[in-house]
């Protein structure tokens, strides 16, 4: 991370060294607005907190802690629980991990040991592609073409699993116009592709080739290279991206807000509508005042401390990845 | 090696300046030429507002989404008359429609009810004028495939929105509708999630025709059974019915209409299964006792061909405007509205207010000082 | 094929059937990921395409917004062009400079101290803050106080590329080999001169390319605008007041509207919008390859 230790003109500067000289204002200046413009990051980050929490004091003083945990959402009367949401966050971020971490991994795989680097530029603009779709295409085209097309596969799907027991607790449920959890997930997970695996990449691409042309040459075919030379190395570093990945899904907010069915529900039922957290904010912080939008915003809050936490998380088993495969 | 790059920086951070300038002097020459979008319905021929001078300013409005269409039809036509003045109005529901009042950050607020108790003491110390502006039916639209002519009567539309009738071949629909097959599908019902004035009048209506059956209450905002699907404004609810095979839920007749819609014939207050329409509301309309706030409500209006299910919407605004300009510019605005903008109304969906409301409300716009 | 086993240890030939089985089969499910991500984008592509492609007109891209009821020949939506172009060039033109003045500060000045590697690794967390959290800050520390408009647009967009643009920066900068900025030295030239005249000069267009990858993924956030643009249909000319509107914000509101022209407007919007985003992430490509001279 550090870049090499330099002579840095302005150690030398202020000393009895004959040659030495104050380092010019100029100089001096940029040097500071180099170190302000680093400490704005810090500042921000310190203010979102902030401000955010004042504005959410009244929903927490009207609700208490409890207020996080309380299945009971309803303006009309003044009671904002907010577990509906937090579980409809963290349902439509984990079907999107399941789905999207599989490929995205495979995909990393793909284009650092299969294909040739003379095909792997093209493969990597087609993934980049599907980054470069903005949050509210998605949604458009979800809530437009794709909610109806998967509505009839979810109708399909749970007459065909009536009775089962398992998989019609999941699979269940009537859902009549296709917006559910599944339906966010699932496009959550084609938005998160992209970046997962662009870093899955970075990250399977430290392993050092040593290990890697030492498992073929004992004779071990491309897949159990990857088994024992690999894995191994970019394990950490892996977990980190598909953390990073599912801390975007969390975040997600306007693909999640068309899709999902604005209905705060807590069911098993993926084929169910339900609601989450950065959905209910954008839609409904605009018709909402006092307490209501304390709420909505201490629900920003939650998002915000969860989000940096994961992402915490993540950049730590990145690092130690990286760490680790220079020392290796 | 620094010859050759600096040029091509500068030529790139040059180009994104150049860009960003002439996208600001563009925009700024385009705003002041006429939109090009034009109405649909021919502008009426302005022949009342002679006197008022040119006026040049914003006004800002928000609130009820059902007056909505009307809202954006007469900001067009307005143009005509006083092409100085922008007005923008966003529909977010009438009751964020009043909170944006509250806090001053619009001129003016479209609201289906007058303000209800609970919101009075944000408009302490001030007075609110009320100027009815439309009158129009609230449908109940539905998605049903083969099913065109559904006739509903309160005590069923009640339990429908309760939760208590679930398949659309329950033998209480059966009885308005013989000899219509309907299917076993499920009952979606779509409502508002938004504080909504349609809402309030909707319920109302419920609670004055079968107030043994409805529990619900009449308010802006109700808690409906956990299996109804909520939209915001009366689009969302029109989206959910359009997109959802086996809905039902209330819609005003003009986004209905504009969004395809089928919807059903009620039974009134006679006895008589009427479909919604500019005509059978206003039949709901005549003879309304109308308070001298200008307050007044127009559904389970009596009348053999009368539409039982017929609401209004003002348009609120403090008497005592901050300056002279916005009382000038809120006046003008005011006087197209009650004034020639009402003869576009039956081409959008709504009916046109009765002769003596309308001329209360003329009377009315005097009492905005400034 | 392996010989008979009869032969001990080792087989120096193909591997045995079921090892090369497995192989194959990994090889091919990686394909079939591949082809997992080629059927949602060309799905998207396709359907903005040719839902889109209809309605884009010299009258769309310069009619006014009409109202959602109108059919969809009507109008337009260069409000919401202008919007977006005028809000994330502003968003751009704040954010870009910080950035790498920033990841200048991390590389150049920060050396081995705490402080250098607590703001790089809280920058690298600022990227996952989801937008909505930006919209809302600013909503708070601005909107409440100086009202709505493109500005404070701006700044959630600024917010939410800072860290973007630091992130590549502090990459391109890392690339630059020292031995140029100890020529610099050697010749006596302050550090601020090295890294103006020296350093960035060699990373810029590396630099460059994050800064355009930054903007286009920012020209198609809704959320940070949701809470600070109001959303209005006509254009407003000033961007640093009144409500204001942008391409996002106005998909966003067509979607879920139930009228056919609103939804026709809306998948013109989400064409023009993707052109735009793909314009921008071109322009990255073509300066990585024009001017890229230190390679991994």
């Amino acid at each position: 991370m550090s870049a090499a230790v330099q002579a840095d003109p302005a150690d030398v500067a202020g000393s009895a060294h004959p040659l030495a000289q104050r380092r010019p204002l100029g100089d001096r200046v940029f040097g500071w607005l180099a170190l302000a413009a680093g400490l704005l990051v810090l500042v921000i980050l310190v203010l979102i907190a902030v401000t955010t929490s004042q504005q959410s004091t009244s929903w927490f003083s009207h609700e208490g802690l409890s207020g996080i945990f309380s299945t009971d959402w309803d303006p009309a009367t003044d009671h904002f629980g907010a577990m509906a949401f937090v579980f409809g966050t963290a349902v439509t971020a984990l079907v999107a991990i399941i789905l999207a971490v599989p490929v995205s991994v495979a995909l990393a795989l793909l284009l650092t040991e299969v294909v040739p680097p003379r095909w792997a530029r093209p493969i990597v603009y087609v993934v980049d592609l599907l980054a470069v779709v903005p949050s509210v295409v998605w949604g458009l085209w979800g809530i437009l073409v794709f909610a109806p097309w998967v509505q009839h596969i979810y109708s399909s799907i749970a007459s065909g699993l009536t009775g089962i027991p398992v998989l019609s607790f999941l699979f269940g449920g009537t859902n009549t116009s296709g917006a559910a959890f599944f339906t966010a997930g699932l496009i959550l997970a084609f938005m998160i592709t992209p970046i997962v695996t662009s870093l899955s990449r970075e990250v399977i691409a430290t392993v050092p080739s040593i290990d890697k042309e030492g498992a073929y040459a004992l004779g071990a075919t491309r897949w159990e290279m990857i088994r024992g030379a690999v894995w191994p190395h970019s394990q950490s570093g892996v977990v980190g991206s598909v953390l990073l990945g599912l801390g975007r899904a969390m975040g997600e907010t306007i693909a999640a807000a068309l899709v999902i069915g604005s209905s705060p529900a807590i069911t098993s039922h993926l084929f169910s509508p339900g609601y989450s957290m950065p959905a209910v904010i954008a839609n409904q912080f605009g018709e909402s005042s006092g307490t209501f939008r304390a709420a909505l915003v201490g629900m920003g809050v939650l998002l915000f401390a969860i989000t940096i936490i994961v992402n915490l998380v993540a950049r730590g088993f990145v690092e130690r990845s990286a760490r680790r495969a220079k020392g290796a | 090696m620094q010859l050759r790059r600096r040029p091509q920086v500068m030529t790139v951070g040059g180009a994104i300046v150049a860009m960003a300038l002439s996208l600001a002097a563009c925009s700024s020459s385009s705003s002041s030429s006429p939109g090009t979008g034009s109405s649909g319905s021919s502008a009426p021929s302005s022949g009342s507002s002679s006197s008022s001078a040119a006026l040049s300013g914003t006004l800002n409005g928000s609130g009820s989404s059902f007056q909505n269409t009307y809202q954006l039809a007469a900001i067009q036509g307005f143009k005509s008359v006083q092409s100085g003045i922008t007005v923008n109005y966003n529909s977010v529901g009438s009751g964020t429609g009043r909170s944006n009042l509250a806090a001053g950050t619009v001129n003016f607020a479209g609201s289906d009810s007058p303000i209800p108790a609970k919101e009075a003491s944000e408009f302490a110390g001030k007075t609110v004028l009320y100027f009815p502006v439309v009158i129009g039916p609230i449908t109940l639209s539905y998605n049903l495939s083969g099913v065109s002519n559904l006739k509903l009567d309160p005590t069923v539309i009640a339990k429908i929105f309760q939760g208590e009738i679930t398949k659309w071949n329950d033998p209480a629909i059966a009885a308005d509708n013989p000899g219509v097959s309907l299917p076993g599908t499920a009952i979606t019902t779509a409502v508002r999630s938004d504080s909504s004035g349609t809402t309030q009048n909707f319920s109302l209506f419920l609670q004055t025709a079968v107030p043994s059956v409805w529990k619900l209450g009449s308010s802006s905002t109700i808690k409906w059974p956990s299996s109804a699907r909520a939209g915001a404004q009366n689009t969302g609810v029109a989206s959910i019915i359009k997109s959802t095979s086996g809905a039902i839920g209330y819609v005003d007749y003009s986004t209905a209409k504009a969004s395809g819609l089928s919807y059903a014939s009620v039974k009134n207050s006679a006895g008589n299964f009427v479909a919604p329409s500019p005509t059978s509301a206003s039949a709901s309309a005549a003879g309304v006792n109308v308070k001298p706030d200008l307050t007044f409500a127009a559904a389970w209006g009596s009348g053999a061909q009368a539409y039982p299910i017929t609401y209004q919407s003002w348009v609120l605004v403090y008497a005592t405007q901050p300056n002279a300009s916005d009382a000038a510019m809120l006046q003008a605005y005011l006087t197209y509205l009650l004034g020639d903008g009402q003869q576009l109304l039956s081409n959008l969906g709504y009916a046109p207010l009765p002769s003596n409301i309308d001329t209360m409300a003329k009377a009315q716009i005097s009492k905005i000082t400034g | 094929m392996a010989i008979a086993a009869e032969q001990p240890g080792v087989d120096l030939r193909e591997p045995a059937g079921w090892r090369r089985t497995k192989n194959k089969i990994a090889t091919v499910l990686m394909w079939v990921a591949f082809a997992a991500v080629l059927v949602p984008l060309g799905f998207v592509l396709y359907t903005v395409i040719s839902k889109g492609a209809p309605i884009i007109s010299g009258q769309f891209l310069t009619g006014s917004i009409p109202p959602n009821i109108m059919p969809a020949n009507f109008g337009g939506m260069a409000p919401a062009i202008i919007g977006t172009l005028e809000i994330t060039a502003l968003a751009a033109v704040m954010a870009i400079p910080l950035g790498v003045l920033g990841a200048v500060y991390i590389n150049e000045y920060g050396g081995n101290r705490v402080l250098a590697r607590v703001i790089g690794f809280m920058a690298d967390v600022m990227t996952g803050v989801p937008s909505i959290v930006m919209g809302l800050f600013i909503f708070t520390i601005w909107v409440l106080h100086f009202g709505y408009s493109g500005l404070a647009g701006a700044f959630a967009l600024a917010c939410l590329m800072l860290p973007l643009v630091i992130r590549s920066s502090y990459e391109m900068l890392r690339l630059v080999p020292d031995s140029l900025r100890e020529a610099s030295y050697a010749l006596g030239a302050t550090k601020a001169r090295v890294t103006l005249t020296v350093v960035l000069p060699a990373a810029i267009a590396g630099i460059i390319s994050g800064a355009l990858l930054a903007v286009a993924r920012a020209s198609g956030e809704t959320a940070p605008l949701l809470f600070t643009i109001f959303t209005v249909e006509a254009t407003n000319s000033n961007v640093f007041s009144g409500a204001t509107t942008a391409l996002p914000n106005q998909i966003f509101a067509n979607a879920s509207q139930p009228y056919v022209g609103a939804q026709a407007r809306g998948w013109g919007a989400a064409l023009t919008l993707i052109a735009i985003a793909f314009i921008f992430m071109i322009a990255a490509r073509v300066s990585t390859a024009r001017f890229t001279r230190y390679s991994r």
